[in-house]
């Protein structure tokens, strides 16, 4: 009878990253000491059922060589509790480090984090651009036990993905407004873009709906013709939406329409009117003489 | 990339630190002596998100933090930011030297990671767009005794839930400062200098940048062209309660207003029964005196300073800041009125085109 190895199965965990936190490591990568190679720092976040969602990070200096590691547990220590002023709701949910690899070092600190939180996460951001891509990826780690004796770490990956809340959606789009002009001359003017530049935008919401009901009717198309299967999930989907549409009789939404563009006319003619008279007040003086 | 870091010279003693005097406990010295005015500021691509983050998680609390980067010209650049735990509404001396002490210990753990350690202004979360207070000049005006260029950035996560990133930056004017430092606050101060009531906040445009890593990294996470919730909020047709808000706001700024005016009128009012009652006391003063010369004895002083203090003048500045607020309302609900009607044409239009 051979001593079984231990391998504890892992929970179903999956780990949702904000894109803040990718931007702060980049960030940080770009301004590490002369002689680091890589950047390594603690992940801050929520663990929700078996999804742990990254809000925060910060970066913990270290120093690695062949034989040892070091790394700063005061600085570590500090930022965290500073953290928890701002948040007290967020925790330790594991680390990154920047770099394309696994480290031999990565089980020593692996372990070091194991003690802060229960399962932590280590999160490898892959700031060298290997094959031209950028990839984030995530690992939780198991320890190989043969009985009691701890034989080897071992690092299993989990599915990792990034999310956005809907106004960081707006945030990195216009981000990349700056980005898709090649020339420096006009990115320099694509990136004076203006904030409230709220024609182009609704315009743009436009558009991508117009995109999304082309492509239902297109695939309710191919499922008339015959050339899709369809599904009846999707059928009574797009049923019960195209029902929420309400049929409105020719008066009735008249009606509608001319108050709604009254109210808002309305409302724009006393805002006119209100910085009219604060100007004349401003023009004779009024604003200063006491009332008669 | 190994950026400049200011030399950490002068610590300077705090004052109380409270939210408005937090800056006078900051540890940075003024890089260099410039002449310029800040006319663009550039942000990072992190610090966009982490103002956004920051102020929706906090909803519906204000927060704030602070900003921290660079001044190259006439450009104010902001490279990294951080949070300030929430205000603590007592005034526990421990509360206040904790404020300070986190402001401390976050710029001295910053400084080890190779952040710009220098302060170049603050950042606060705005409810409804109102941010002309009182404390906020006052913020300005101890940010600008250490640092003489300083800009404060104003989110608003209310308007931006609709879709659109509601961000400015601003700051005050030179002449504005300058007239504050001498404490002539009033009316006639502010004829001599032709300041008007749009001559306090000067708003500056805003860029946003990123390193070139980062843009590799925003181009790969290009969020789906699909529609998204973002989408369904701007394309809302129900504008009306963001209106009434915006109204109800306004109305109360028109209170203000008149209030500020009958406090001019109280001011001119007992400015006047003043004089009246210095009249008849030096009328009353000079036959005294007649009737002491008469006795040969020493004629009394016609002034008394103590008896009638000059009364000071009400300083115009809460009238000038309630007038701005009442300017940005006012825009406020001109764009939101013309998407409104834009929104209501689009839907004519698809209406009459068959549906």
């Amino acid at each position: 009878m051979a001593a079984t190895v231990l391998l504890p199965s892992g929970s179903n965990v999956s780990v949702k990253v904000h894109p803040v936190v990718l931007l702060s490591i980049c960030d940080a990568y770009v301004r590490r000491k002369e002689h680091q190679d890589r950047v390594i720092g603690t992940l801050l976040g929520v663990v929700v059922d078996n999804v742990i969602e990254v809000k925060n990070c910060y970066v913990v200096p270290h120093n690695e060589s062949s034989e040892q590691v070091m790394v700063d547990v005061i600085h570590h220590k500090t930022m965290f509790d500073l953290h928890q002023k701002v948040a007290p709701h967020e925790s330790i949910v594991g680390w990154f480090a920047t770099g394309s690899d696994l480290y031999n070092s990565d089980a020593l600190i692996q372990d070091f984090y194991s003690k802060e939180s229960t399962h932590p996460v280590h999160m490898v951001v892959d700031t060298t651009l290997k094959d031209n891509k950028f990839s984030v990826q995530a690992y939780t780690s198991r320890t190989l036990a043969l009985g009691d004796k701890v034989l080897a770490t071992e690092f299993v990956e989990i599915p990792c993905d990034t999310i956005f809340g809907d106004i960081e959606r707006v945030g990195v789009d216009l981000m990349l407004t700056g980005l898709n002009d090649p020339s420096p001359e006009s990115k320099k003017e694509t990136a004076n873009k203006s904030f409230s530049d709220e024609a182009e935008t609704l315009a743009a919401s436009m558009g991508r709906l117009a995109d999304l009901v082309a492509k239902a009717s297109e695939y309710v198309d191919s499922v008339v013709s015959g050339r899709v299967s369809g599904e009846p999930a999707i059928g009574r989907y797009l049923a019960d939406t195209l029902a929420l549409v309400p049929h409105l009789t020719r008066s009735d939404f008249e009606r509608l329409f001319n108050e709604s563009v009254q109210d808002a006319m309305m409302v724009t003619f006393l805002s006119d009117l209100l910085r009219a008279h604060v100007a004349l007040a401003e023009r004779l003086g009024t604003a200063a003489l006491p009332i008669v | 990339m190994v950026s400049d870091q200011v030399l950490i010279t002068k610590e300077s003693a705090s004052p109380p630190p409270t939210y408005y005097n937090m800056a006078a406990a900051l540890e940075g010295g003024a890089p260099r002596a410039h002449k310029e005015l800040v006319k663009t500021v550039q942000l990072e691509g992190q610090v966009l998100l982490k103002i956004i983050q920051h102020c929706s998680e906090a909803l519906p609390q204000l927060v704030t933090g602070q900003l921290l980067g660079l001044d190259v010209g006439q450009q104010l650049e902001v490279t990294d930011c951080f949070a300030f735990p929430a205000a603590v509404a007592d005034d526990d001396v421990e509360a206040e030297s904790a404020g300070a002490n986190y402001q401390l210990e976050m710029m001295r753990c910053l400084r080890e990671v190779n952040v710009d350690n220098n302060t170049v202004g603050w950042y606060q979360s705005a409810n409804m767009g109102t941010f002309q207070t009182v404390e906020l000049i006052e913020t300005f005006i101890n940010y600008h005794e250490n640092i003489k260029k300083c800009v404060c950035i104003i989110y608003d996560p209310q308007r931006s839930a609709r879709g659109n990133l509601a961000l400015k930056a601003i700051r005050l004017k030179e002449s504005f400062i300058e007239l504050s430092k001498e404490q002539k606050l009033t009316l006639k101060g502010f004829q001599e200098a032709r300041l008007s009531w749009r001559d306090i906040f000067v708003e500056l445009p805003i860029k946003v940048r990123n390193s070139n890593l980062v843009q590799a990294l925003v181009a790969d996470l290009m969020p789906a062209p699909t529609a998204t919730l973002a989408d369904v909020d701007r394309l809302n047709l129900s504008v009306a309660p963001f209106l009434e808000r915006n109204i109800q706001s306004l109305v109360e700024c028109v209170d203000d207003i008149v209030q500020e005016q009958q406090k001019v009128s109280m001011y001119h009012k007992s400015v006047a029964r003043q004089q009246q009652l210095y009249a008849a006391w030096l009328q009353k003063r000079r036959q005294e005196n007649t009737q002491r010369l008469q006795d040969n004895l020493e004629a009394l002083p016609e002034e008394d300073p103590t008896l009638f203090k000059p009364i000071p003048e009400p300083s115009m500045l809460d009238n000038y800041l309630v007038t701005n607020q009442i300017a940005t309302y006012c825009d406020q609900i001109n764009i939101a009125a013309s998407e409104a009607i834009q929104k209501l044409f689009l839907m004519e239009g698809m209406q009459k085109a068959g549906l």
